[in-house]
Order: structure tokens, then sequence, then C-alpha cells
């Protein structure tokens, strides 16, 4: 009997801290957020962080919670319902496996807001985001065209997404434009952030006479340092801060500036006015920008990527026909446009890119 | 009886009492670490607490992680039962998650009825071929299982993973290395609005099944003879090759259950980062509990709290969840050390 | 197949083969010994992150790399205590020295992720054509060149010395060791105490000369591919280089290989070590052959 009471006591006293005192809400919005890997990798999950900051400063009061190396499995779903318990009423999934997990809450709890980056899921609390990258890819084409000698560029991709794809293509196609005996060798590691494996990728690229590297991974990090090492150029990607680990190499780059968009979507959640949309902006229009340009880009080359990128930005479309594969085969045929929402379904590479895309 | 159950109750107590004073201290440990670098482990764990016992969904989670756990202990204490070291449990998991994907690919059009046990026998199946390599390696004393099933463990992933970048690749998903999704017909089904789902049935029918084998068969008897002294039980007749052939099989499929748990339940298709080290763990929890079926539960129970423990961490705090590692290993340190000197767990 | 590609591989080999290669020599001393730590892991995941940490706090890697070393050696020795002094079963402390490896080192690491260093520089060979070839694999970090040398060291150490014979006369029968007048346990700590200084610096090899960063669990699994490694090579030293190259050249084979152009599965070729393995132990266990330190593990290899 004693034995019972005492365990009933302690139950009680559970349940007592199970309730727990009711957080005051007085922050006008608490806002979740979950990045694949760490906000220091000068990369992907740096320019998320980035731009949450200047969604946290435009509007005081509002609470951040973020968790970093949330994997892309069904821990994430976890994390991310651990911050609506922590009362989040909007998350940022920001990597692209993070998707189908943030969908599943969702469906459980229609009145906090998801917004997810790079995938295509849509519901009346879920939207969509990202850079319109792959035309934006386009002037880093260019830039790396008129500054090769070797005519071989490398890019070195993580997983062969078909966005990634159409990264690939876009800045073979610019290369192109300027210089007709451009050819991009492609490596791909696996996974987004693989660092031995990019380093043996950068190395092997240079080894096989690239003197411009680039890449679609979430940390631009150790491939542009491998590249500085051999003393050749690189192009990043991701976060514009990476230029400051190649003094030397450094051409241009691409960054996410993703601040615009959190803001505006905070304020629609907190004025309730929120309506699912599936966002791809690019550069020219807030979401992405071009990176201040290194030390060995003669000016006539910035004017010449500058006016690129500007007219990306007012509308040209660099997937336009004819275009032709690398097998031959035309893929876009004449007078016909691949417009954003076919950019996922990239299997193919343009004429001119040395890889296998399946 | 009455006396032998009192007595069961005692020990068992003074081994629950000796186990609490280890988790203190090794609790104690971790958060005086956690102090050290910053954090506030109190709020931790008391946040942990409320998380999962004051939390229907905290709970449900916590049983979610168990299954997993549950089924690779299984798989690794049967064997050891038999004096069989088993540490090949990730291995098999991943190849009776790739065999239960086979069927779910293939048998796509059918109905949940005949699907699901269907998923159930291919991935008990592929976990049991595949630790039936090690088994009969061993049987036929080529090579020892405890380097076999390890080195097994590292090319299941990559077969999974070469299915996944190759011929199951999923045309759906902008070409993002994962299979296609299973048909509804091919998901087990969850309870209510949890995660839990009919996985948490497998492991306790798997750990029902092992108590009553270990415990009320003439089989478990002979397992445990010929743990004990394999020259003297072959001497008395008892078919040794056919027992090791036997239990890996059947311990390698409950770690293929688990894999197919992983794809058919809580992943829905077949991706290549199925498992953060269950079998390791279940093979822990087994060394833990004494390959003992009660023990297996509170021991996997930890486990899943302590992993608890880190998403609050990470969470909370922005610690990694990595770090909860340190706590998971204080406890076995300590474990490890308190046995006396020269005894040392079957 | 062009030149480009060979040397390319031959680099890439010898840089990614060099971490395995340390770690696989300090794991062949402690298995020499009787002991078999299936938490090098850990202990590798631990040099990489002491390694980096204390680079980027002094801005000198050489620094790093030696606290590397220690700090390998330090928590191997706690694994040493549980195992030699508490008798603790070899199998399950490994294991969780594996986790504890894991935790501490993201632990350790956490405030220097995204740190910038210089790493381990690249020393010239003298003489060597200073033109593309020459140079490729002719510049490595001092821990490269060092490799063939230590392994050679550790032949020495363990076959020619005193201290060797005694510490393999342990792995093969302790009781008949400690009748003979040793002390098996000391024996095993100093084995344990040098296994962990190697694996610190296989560690640190990975943070602070291959990759010149910290993420958690970069070590990617090598701990485990050195203990199937000290297999392959027949707990012998210099076999152990060839299977270092081996390993290391697996992974970066099909990267260059993909560089070059050609169409390959990196998963089938990165299994081929493994399988390449299991296939010699075969053929050893059909052959008869005992290699192995016979007191391995104790329970680790059962009396048949």
């Amino acid at each position: 009997m004693k034995r019972l009471m005492a365990l009933l006591t302690v139950c009680a006293a559970l349940a007592l801290f199970a309730m727990g005192p009711a957080a005051a809400e007085d922050a006008p919005l608490t806002v979740g957020a979950i990045y694949v890997g760490s906000v220091n990798d000068y990369g992907y999950n740096r320019a998320m962080k980035d731009g949450l900051e200047e969604m946290k400063k435009s509007i005081p009061g509002l609470k951040l919670i973020e968790a970093e190396n949330v994997p892309e499995t069904a821990e994430s779903e976890r994390i991310m319902e651990g911050m609506i318990q922590q009362g989040a009423k909007l998350i940022f999934a920001t990597s692209f496996g993070h998707q189908q997990f943030a969908f599943n809450l969702a469906k459980t709890h229609p009145d906090v807001v998801f917004e997810h980056a790079g995938g295509w899921m849509q519901a009346p609390n879920f939207g969509n985001f990202f850079g319109a990258t792959q035309s934006a890819w386009y002037p880093m084409g260019v830039a790396a065209g008129k500054m090769t000698k070797s005519n071989t560029l490398g890019f070195v991709v993580g997983v062969p997404i078909g966005y990634a794809i159409g990264n690939v293509n876009a800045f073979e196609m610019g290369a192109r434009s300027v210089n007709p005996n451009a050819v991009t060798r492609v490596v791909v590691t696996g996974g987004w952030s693989d660092k031995a494996k990019e380093a043996v990728a950068a190395n092997a690229l240079i080894d096989q006479g690239a003197d411009v590297v680039t890449m679609h991974v979430d940390s631009p990090a150790t491939i542009i340092q491998t590249a500085e090492g051999r003393g050749v150029y690189s192009i990043g990607f991701q976060s514009t801060e990476a230029r400051t680990l190649a003094p030397k190499g450094w051409l241009t780059g691409l960054g996410f500036t993703w601040g615009q968009f959190m803001t505006a979507t905070a304020k629609s959640v907190i004025a309730g006015t929120f309506k699912p949309a599936m966002v791809r902006l690019g550069l020219g229009q807030g979401m992405m920008a071009v990176a201040p340009f290194g030390p060995a880009v003669s000016p006539d080359v910035q004017a010449l990527v500058t006016a690129s990128a500007e007219k990306i930005g007012a509308g040209f479309n660099p997937f336009t026909g004819p275009v032709t594969d690398n097998n031959g085969v035309v893929r876009i045929k004449d007078g016909e446009s691949w417009g954003g929402d076919k950019m996922g379904n990239f299997d193919w590479y343009v004429e001119g890119v040395i890889g296998k895309a399946k | 009886m009455q006396r032998s159950a009192a007595l069961c109750l005692e020990t068992t107590l003074a081994a629950a009492s000796r186990f609490v004073l280890v988790a203190l201290i090794a609790f104690g440990a971790f958060a005086a670490l956690l102090t050290v670098a910053g954090m506030d482990p109190l709020k931790a764990y008391l946040d942990t607490i409320r998380y999962v016992f004051g939390n229907a969904y905290g709970f449900s989670e916590l049983l979610v992680r168990m299954i997993p756990l549950l089924l690779t202990a299984v798989a690794a204490a049967l064997p050891s039962r038999m004096g069989l070291i088993n540490v090949g449990g990730e291995g098999q998991l991943y190849m009776g998650a790739w065999l239960a994907t086979a069927g779910a690919l293939a048998l796509a059009d059918q109905p949940a009825f005949i699907l699901l046990p269907a998923l159930t026998v291919l991935g008990f199946v592929g976990g049991g071929l595949w630790a039936l390599i090690a088994g009969g390696l061993r049987a036929l004393r080529l090579v020892n299982e405890t380097i076999s099933t390890l080195l097994l463990n590292y090319i299941a992933p990559m077969i999974v993973s070469f299915f996944i970048f190759g011929p199951w690749r999923d045309p759906q998903s902008s070409s993002y290395p994962q299979s296609s999704a299973f048909a509804d017909a091919a998901r087990l089904p969850s309870f209510m609005h949890t995660h839990i789902n009919a996985g948490l049935a497998y492991a306790l029918v798997c750990l029902v099944l092992y108590w009553w084998l270990m415990t009320r068969t003439r089989w478990g008897l002979d397992m445990r003879a010929i743990g004990g002294n394999p020259e003297a039980a072959r001497q008395l007749g008892l078919p040794v090759f056919g027992y090791i052939l036997v239990v890996m099989f059947a311990a390698g499929g409950v770690a293929g259950l688990a894999g197919m748990v992983e794809v058919s339940a809580v992943q829905g298709r077949l991706v290549s980062e199925l498992s953060p080290g269950y079998g390791f763990m279940g093979f822990l929890v087994a060394w833990l509990a004494g390959n003992s079926a009660g023990g297996i539960v509170v021991m996997a129970f930890l486990f899943a709290f302590i992993s608890s423990v880190g998403d609050i961490l990470q969470i909370t705090q922005g610690l990694p969840f990595a770090v909860v590692n340190i706590l998971m290993a204080a406890i076995l340190f300590i474990v490890l050390g308190w046995r006396p000197a020269g005894s040392s767990p079957r | 197949m062009n030149t480009a590609l060979v040397v390319g591989v031959v680099a890439s080999s010898i840089l990614s083969g060099t971490s395995l290669l340390y770690a696989t020599l300090g794991e062949l001393v402690g298995e020499r010994a009787g002991i078999v730590n299936l938490g090098l892991e850990g202990i590798l995941l631990i040099g990489a992150a002491t390694g980096f940490a204390l680079s980027a706090l002094t801005g000198n890697p050489y620094v790093g790399l030696i606290a590397a070393a220690f700090a390998g050696a330090a928590v191997n020795l706690i694994f040493a205590y549980l195992v030699v002094e508490r008798r603790a079963n070899q199998l399950a402390t490994g294991l969780c020295l594996m986790f504890f490896g894991s935790g501490m080192s993201a632990l350790i690491g956490r405030p220097f992720v995204g740190a910038l260093i210089g790493g381990l520089p690249r020393l010239h060979l003298p003489g060597l054509a200073a033109n593309g070839i020459g140079m490729r694999i002719s510049s490595y970090d001092i821990l490269v060149y060092l490799g063939v040398p230590t392994a050679g060291l550790i032949w020495w150490l363990l076959f020619r010395t005193r201290w060797g014979l005694v510490l393999r006369a342990v792995g093969e029968n302790p009781a008949s060791a400690f009748a003979a007048g040793y002390r098996p346990a000391s024996l095993q700590y100093q084995a344990l105490a040098l296994a962990g200084f190697m694996g610190g610096i296989a560690g640190a090899h990975i943070s602070i000369a291959v990759t010149q960063t910290w993420a958690e669990g970069m070590t990617g699994g090598r701990g485990f591919i050195a203990i199937a490694l000290v297999i392959f090579a027949r707990w012998n030293p210099f076999l152990a280089i060839a299977g270092a190259l081996l390993f290391g050249g697996a992974e970066a084979l099909q990267l260059q290989l993909q560089a070059a152009g050609a169409d390959v599965s990196p998963f089938l070729m990165n299994m081929v070590p493994y399988l390449l393995t299991l296939l010699v132990l075969v053929v050893w266990g059909w052959n008869r052959q005992a290699v192995a330190p016979a007191a391995l593990g104790r329970t680790f290899f059962g009396v048949e």
C-alpha cells in the first residue's frame, strides 16, 4: 500500500512537471528553422542563416528557434514537431530532403505555415521557394569561358538532381556563348556534403586539365580551397562570403539573398494573409546575387558578366531551342523554351559537358 | 514456485536498483560536462521528461524509436545465447529493407492484405540470407562470424545505394536518389495520429517468441548448451552445424524486419540513410540487458529516452545531436567497468 | 587510359590512404597484443576534432597534430583500463568507445566549424620536376612522407625488439607470458597507448591536411575500414601499406574515372576492397592458416 502511494505521488509530480508553466507568448511570431548542415559552411546554410537573421532584425521581438545538422530523414520531422511544440507558427525547412517530412507535418498542423526550399509540393499551409538558379549560372559560365586558358572547366555536383544538372547546363551554355571550345567535366560525389570526396573530386578535375572549378554542393569551402591550393580559378556558389577563401583565384560566384522573401513571408503570417506559392526568383528579382569579382578578373570581362547577368534579370531564358544534348539528340526544339517549371526535369547534359546524367 | 518467483523479483529489484545508480552517475557526469560546455543540463533533463511523459507526441516518438532497437537487440541476443557474436545488425537491416523494397516495387498493384505479409516475409528473408552468409562461413569453420558480419555491414548499404541511384531511382522526384514511393497498400499502418506503427507489434512478437524459445523449449536449452561448450554439445549429438545456420538466419531475419519497418512504415521508400546505427545500438542493448527479453525492453527504453534528450538538446540549446552519444557512452562505460574483474557476461 | 588519370589516381590514393595507414598500424599493434578495438572510429574522430580545434586556436597545424595524437592516446587509455583492468567485453567496450568519440568530437569541434586553418604545409621533394606530374606526386604533407617509415618502424618494433617479442607473446598466450615473468597488462596498456596515438594522428590527417575543415562524422567509417585492413594485411605492417593504398585508391579511383569521362558505378567500385577482404579470409580459412594472434579478443576468435 505504501509503495502504491509513493508511486502515485511520483506520477502526480511528473504530471505537474508535464503541465509546466504556459509559455507567455508576447513575441509577435515564433519561427522555427532547420538546416541540413552547419551555418558556418560559407555556403548554402550560411545563406539561409543570413536571410533568417535579416528577417529577425526586420521584425522586432520575433523569436527564432534553429537546429543545425538536421538529417534529411524522419529525424527532421521530430525536430520540426519539437519546434511546433515550442510555439513555432512558421517553419522554414531549408534543405531539399526535408520536403516530405515538412509536408507530413503540414497535414497534421493546419495552423502552422511551412516554407520549403527547393522542392515542388504545395498545400494551403505549405509553400515552396528557391532561387531560379539555373539561368543565373549562365553569367557564371560567361566568366569561366572568358577566363579559362585550357578550355576545360570543372563542376563538382553533390547529388545529381534535375535542378543541379540544369545548373551545369546553363553554366556550359554561358561558357560556350563566349568560348565555343569550352567543355565542362562533371564529377558527382554522391552527397551534398562529403568533404573528403569533394577534395578528391576537385583534384581529379584539375588533373584532367580544368583551370576553373565550380560546384553545386552545400559548402564550396573545400573545393575552393583545393583549387586555390593548386593555383586554379574558382567560382563560388550558395554564399557570396566564400570569396574570402580564395584571395587569388576567386573569379565570381552566385549567392542567395533570402532575407527579403523571408521577411515578407513572416509578415504575411503575422497578418494572417499567407498564401502558398511556388516562388522561384532569379537574378535581379531579389533572391540571387552575383558576388563581387576577384582580383584576376579584368574590367572588360567584368562588364561582360554583368551585362549577361542583367540580360538574365531582364528575362532572357538560355533554355530556348534548339538545344542538343551531349549525345547529339535534340532536346529542346527550335522555338520551344523550357520555363521554371521544367527545371527539375533535367536528366541530360548539354553538348560540351563531359559526364553522364543518368 | 512461489519462492522462486519471490527470489526472481528480489534479484531483479537488486539489479534494477544497481542500474538506477549507474544511470544516475552517468546522467550526473553528463550534466557536469554540459555545464562545463556552457549549457543548462538540468533544464534539458526537465524539458525531456516533460516532452516524453507529459506529451502524447513525445511519448509516442519514444516508442517509435524503440521499435528498431527492440528488433536489432533480439537479432544480437539470439545468436549470443549460442556463443555467436552478431555485430551485423546494420547490414541485415539494410538487406531486409532492400528485399522488401524489391517486393513493394514488383507487387505495387496488389492490395494491402497481400502486400504487407509479402513485404514482411521478404524483409525477414533478406536479412536472414545476409546473416546466413556469415553463418555458413562460421559453420564451415572458414571465417569467424564477428569479422564476417562486420565486413558485410559495409557492403549492404552500398548495394542499397547502387539500386536507388540506378535501377530503382525515382523518376518523380527530379532524380533525387531514392526509390519510388511505396503504394499506400505497402505502408504499414500507424495508430491514430501518432507514428507508432505496426512494427511495434512485430517487435513485441519477436520478443515474446525469443523469450519463449529460450526459456520454454528444448531448442533454447540446446542452444545454451552449445554456447557453453560446443565440443561437448557436438559429442552429445547436437547438430551444431544446423543450429548455427538456423540461428544466424533467424537473427538476421529479425534485423531484416527492422529494415522492412523502416522503409514501409517510417520512410515510405528506400533511401540511402536508413539507420543511424540501430544495429550497433541493438548489440549494446542486448549486451546491457544480459540477453534477457525483459532487460531488452528496459534498455531499449533507456536508449530511446537518451535519444529524446538529444533532440531536446538540439532544439532548445543548440547542441549537435551527436553530443548525447557521450551520455550513452557514459552509462556503458560505467556498466562495463562495474563488473568485478574476472566475470564476463554471456 | 590517360596519364593524367593514372597520376591522379596514384596521388589521390596516397593522400587518402595515409590516414588509413596510420589507423591500421595503430590497430595492428593493439591486436598483436590481443586487444581488438571496434571503437577505433571514435579515436579517429577525436583526433580529427582535437587536431582541427588546436590548429585553429594556435594557428599552428603541428601543434594541432601533436594535440590530436595525445588526445587519441588518452581516450584509448580509458578503453584500455576497461578491457585490461576490468576485463570488460572488448566488443561492447569498443562500440561504446565509438559512440563516445562521436559525441565528444561533436562537442569539441562545434565552436570551430567553419574556422579557416592553414593546414599542414605541403613539402616539395627537392629535385623532382617542377612540371605537372612531378609536382603532383611529390608535394605532400609530412605525414604522408612519414607513412612508410612509420610502417617500417612498427615492423621493427614488433619483430626486432624484445618489447615486440613479448608483446606478441602476450597476444598469443597471455597466461604463459605471465608465467614467464612478464606483465601482460602493462604491455597491453602500452600497446593501446601507441594505438591511440596513431589513431589520433590518422584522424588529424583528415581534418588538418586533406580537407582542412571539421564536420561531424567526417572520418566516414575509416576506423572500421582500418579494422578490416588489419585482417587484410595479416597483421603485418608492410602489407598494411598495400592495403591502405588499395582501400584509399578505391574511393579515389571512381571519382577520377568520372572526371576522365568514364561511366562507373561508384558503389560497385567501393564494394571491391571489402569483397576482396572477405574472399581472402575465406581462402585462409580453407587453408587453415592461423595468422591472427591466438588470444585476440579472447572471445573474438573462439576456440573451435
